[in-house]
């Protein structure tokens, strides 16, 4: 078989999967990296295994939603959708792997397939030409097309990696890039760097075959991946001082690039989002900076004071807003670190090295920064935090001085100390099955509120919002075996249950979300405790959740006074 | 018209005969039990049943106290309410189907079966045609479609080989009555010690009886199970089966093995979907060539699919 066939890649993806332990699927896949010959080949087949069809910076979509496929699929094997597909898909939990078995199994199916081993560039060329038509039945007619040449692995592969998410084999992007370095047997640190840099798994794997990684350049404009903060845990903390602590934001992270007359600003999902803020390119390019790189978080900021969350959602998504918005929620964006500055990327500096930087900045070009605290003890700590939630803060951060910038990793040198936003008591409604992993048990559970005395609803309860995740296994087990009788309807892979088995649920915050009946979504509701002792008469009531909603949103906030949470020179 | 009611977890009862099939009914003359499952047998432990020779072993074996009139494949048994014609469901050794017929109707109830028949049973064998069909539907998806057993054979024996020859002692999940003994009848050709948990241990021996190969075995030994294939079932092996031996290799032997989703959430290391039921496109087969009139669809998570595609057939489908 040629090497650099699609139906390669794809039996290697499937080894991976049907591997245990993470050193013999790395040894799997460098071995397969290594066998690749040309670098058009490795670069395309590490972006499929890493990224996906398109590299992840690139932005692309193919735009082929799970729907589109599904019924492209339904029709090429000639059976109903609805009453075939669907609880197909419902028993294995998985779209793609039910594709993948009915065109294995169905005759008609694998009559009209004539595999021939398609080579990788092929695969990309069948990738752009999904993203250039649109319209669903343009992009079935390419989808079936292509199918007709496959067979039933690279079938499940291709709609996988066309997704642009996980391939669900055990076997994430850092796993590839690890697999780089192990197969041209350079420093997995340097491989790790470059990737970073880069933004581009299969432009990675090339520098490496080709004994080049010394020649990756860091390029303004082009995102890296964020260094993101694990929940603390008081013993993994130690010794207080070798921590700076700042204020959490109740923001949205960004990452700004600016080389003194652009700007370009990238959400947490390395999304171009500039659009969306006018003013603080504004000001950032009035401020004359030099080339520079800083992490930090967008907040609406008025009168001295930083507002929650919620108000910057009017601002999320909102492409090119006009005045009257920007009057209304105007924001600013609060750096706290610095990743390049002075023609170099300074992410593998100390935090306090980089801090110093960055104040210089800052006071050089006037741009606002957090404040850093010294905490030398758990009443310092204490102290900040009540403070921190005063400003409107959700908490604190602490930040390991001697740590470097890592990129794409949630360590333990960022920690995060927050307060949940609190938790409701609700009822299950209806149980959705579980997909992946979670494959034929119900795992997602639509929560109910109490609506009955409400004169503005008929209902007795109404959905507040999904969660899952927070219980145990054994939780798990318990209400599924639960769901069983509690259920009246089934809608494909949904079952609408008689409202009675009551749980706890943890979440961050209450947002306004006018396409839901109650009005409000949660924000990683998360169960606490299925409550067992409670019946459905003690759930919460929408009325409790317009007061937790409001208390937050009226809260007096500290203005920036004298112990502010910023700095702005 | 024979009308068909529920009896017991899995069974029917068929009140024009007095006839109840693998449950009890409170008015059953009879009561005829397929195969030596739990599921299939009778709450009562005292009772009365007409079975096979293994079938009523096996239930002795694991509790039944009663009495049971044997019954052979082939016969057909003249009762004063029907006839009842026996015949092998290939699904366990001793697993049987049985063909009612009254004032010249007739029902077939499969129980539990597999087409082609498991390879450590009697076979499988049914009347060329039936009025009604109650039907095992556990697997009743297009997504279910068996390989077949020369070539899960093949399967069981590489894995066993290539984690032998690493090194690694090879673990096969089964339950244990049926599959176990399955599993070691087609891993016997490769004449390697093998040791078996004690619950299907206390079983083989009837397989050997009725001359089942099922090569060299023993009884599951903590201290000398090393380097042996083991074969076990899965809550076995979450309570500590082996668990002295840190490199070994897990194979999960059913037909839920075609579903990825087990491989996470049992841990195993190989799935291997070798079932002892009939897979999706067998039972549109018998439907077809049995030409019943209705399906009762038995045993099946979700008979909506089955039930759609009979009802195109232009059979009437019932679930039950």
């Amino acid at each position: 078989m040629s090497n650099n066939s699609f139906r390669n890649l794809c039996l290697v993806l499937q080894a991976i999967r049907e591997t245990r332990g993470s050193n013999a699927k790395n040894r799997i896949c460098a071995d397969y990296f290594r066998s690749l010959v040309s670098q058009k080949d490795l670069n395309l087949a590490t972006r499929f295994i890493g990224e996906g069809a398109f590299e992840t910076f690139s932005g692309k979509r193919a735009s082929v939603g799970s729907r589109t496929s599904a019924t492209a699929a339904a029709d090429f094997c000639e059976i109903d959708y609805e009453h075939v597909f669907k609880p197909c898909r419902t028993a294995t939990g998985s779209s793609s792997e039910t594709i993948e078995k009915l065109m294995a199994n169905l005759d008609i199916a694998r009559n009209k397939r004539i595999p021939c081993h398609l080579p990788l560039a092929e695969i990309e060329q069948i990738f752009e030409s999904l993203c250039l038509v649109s319209g669903r039945e343009e992009k079935q007619k390419i989808l079936l097309n292509t199918w007709q040449r496959m067979t039933p692995v690279e079938i499940k592969y291709f709609i996988r990696i066309l997704g642009q998410g996980s391939l669900r084999i055990g076997f994430e992007i850092r796993s590839v890039v690890s697999a780089i370095a192990t197969a041209f047997n350079k420093d997995a640190e340097q491989v790790r760097y470059v990737h970073m840099i880069t933004g581009s798994a299969g432009k990675t794997a090339v520098l490496a075959k080709t004994d080049c990684l010394d020649e990756a350049v860091f390029q303004l404009f082009h995102p890296l991946s964020f260094m993101l903060a694990s929940p603390i845990d008081n013993r993994s903390v130690g010794n207080l001082s070798k921590y700076f602590a700042e204020e959490k934001f109740d923001g949205m992270r960004a990452q700004l690039h600016t080389d003194g007359h652009k700007v370009k600003l990238f959400s947490r999902d390395l999304n171009d989002v500039t659009q969306s803020f006018p003013e603080i390119s504004e000001f950032i390019v009035n401020r004359n900076l030099p080339p520079t790189v800083l992490d930090g978080e967008i907040c609406v900021y008025k009168d001295d004071t930083i507002f929650p969350f919620q108000l910057l959602q009017k601002r999320m998504g909102l492409k090119n807003p006009n005045i009257k918005i920007l009057k209304k929620y105007p924001v600013l964006f609060i750096s706290y670190d610095l990743l390049y500055t002075m023609k170099e990327p300074i992410f593998e500096k100390r935090l306090s090295d980089r801090r110093e930087l960055l104040e210089n900045l800052a006071r050089t070009y006037g741009i606002p920064i957090t404040r850093q605290f010294d905490v030398q003890n758990w009443k310092d700590m204490e102290r900040l935090f009540e403070r921190a939630l005063a400003h409107g803060n959700e908490g604190l951060m602490l930040k390991r001085k001697a740590s470097r910038y890592e990129y794409g990793q949630r360590k333990k040198s960022w920690l995060k100390v927050k307060k949940p936003g609190g938790s409701l008591d609700t009822v299950i409604m209806y149980a959705h099955a579980g997909n992946g992993k979670r494959g034929g048990t119900y795992s997602d559970f639509t929560l109910g509120i109490s609506v009955k005395n409400d004169e503005r609803y008929e209902e007795e309860f109404i959905p507040i919002g999904k969660a899952y995740g927070g219980y145990t296994d054994d939780e798990l087990r318990k209400i599924n075996e639960n769901i069983k009788e509690l259920a009246v309807e089934r809608y494909g892979p949904t079952l609408g249950l008689i409202p009675e088995l009551m749980v706890e649920i943890e979440f961050d915050d209450i947002q306004v979300n006018n396409r839901t009946k109650a009005g409000y979504t949660m924000r990683l509701p998360r169960f606490r405790a299925i409550r067992w002792d409670l019946s459905p008469e003690d759930a919460n009531t929408l009325k409790d959740v317009e007061k937790i909603y409001r208390k937050k949103i009226e809260q007096e906030r500290m203005r920036q006074g004298v112990n502010a949470s910023i700095l702005i020179y | 018209m024979l009308n068909v009611e529920n009896a017991g977890y899995n069974g029917i009862y068929l009140p024009e005969c007095r006839l109840a099939m693998d449950g009890s009914h409170p008015e059953a003359k009879y009561t005829f039990i397929t195969h030596a499952h739990s599921d299939h047998l009778p709450g009562n432990r005292q009772s009365t049943v007409w079975c096979t020779h293994p079938t009523y072993e096996f239930m002795q074996r694991r509790g039944f106290k009663g009495k049971a009139h044997i019954i052979e494949f082939g016969d057909t048994i003249v009762l004063e309410s029907c006839r009842v014609s026996v015949y092998p469901a290939g699904h366990i050794l001793g697993s049987a189907m049985f063909f009612v017929e009254k004032n010249q109707q007739s029902l077939f109830y499969t129980g539990d079966c597999r087409t082609p028949a498991s390879p450590a049973t009697e076979g499988f064998d049914r009347p060329d045609r039936t009025d009604f069909l109650v039907l095992d539907a556990t697997f009743s998806l297009p997504i279910y479609r068996w390989k077949s057993h020369d070539e899960l054979a093949s399967e069981l024996r590489d894995f066993a080989i290539q984690t032998l020859n690493e090194s690694y002692t090879p673990v096969f999940l089964g339950y244990n009555l049926g599959k176990a003994q399955e599993l070691l009848h087609l891993l016997a050709p490769l004449n390697h010690p093998m040791q078996i948990h004690g619950a299907g241990y206390k079983l083989c021996s009837i397989y050997e009886k009725e001359s089942v190969d099922l090569g060299d075995y023993g009884a599951y030994d903590r201290e000398s199970c090393e380097g042996k294939i083991l074969v076990t079932t899965s809550s076995a092996l979450n309570r500590g089966f082996a668990s002295n031996i840190k490199i070994k290799r897990v194979a999960y032997c059913s037909g839920w093995a075609a579903l990825e989703s087990c491989r996470t959430q049992l841990n195993a290391d190989k799935l291997i979907p070798i079932s002892d039921h009939i897979d999706f496109f067998e039972m549109l087969k018998l439907c077809d060539s049995m030409n019943p009139q209705k399906v009762y669809i038995a045993h099946s998570p979700n008979p909506d699919v089955l039930k759609y595609y009979l009802e195109k057939k232009g059979i009437q489908a019932a679930v039950i």
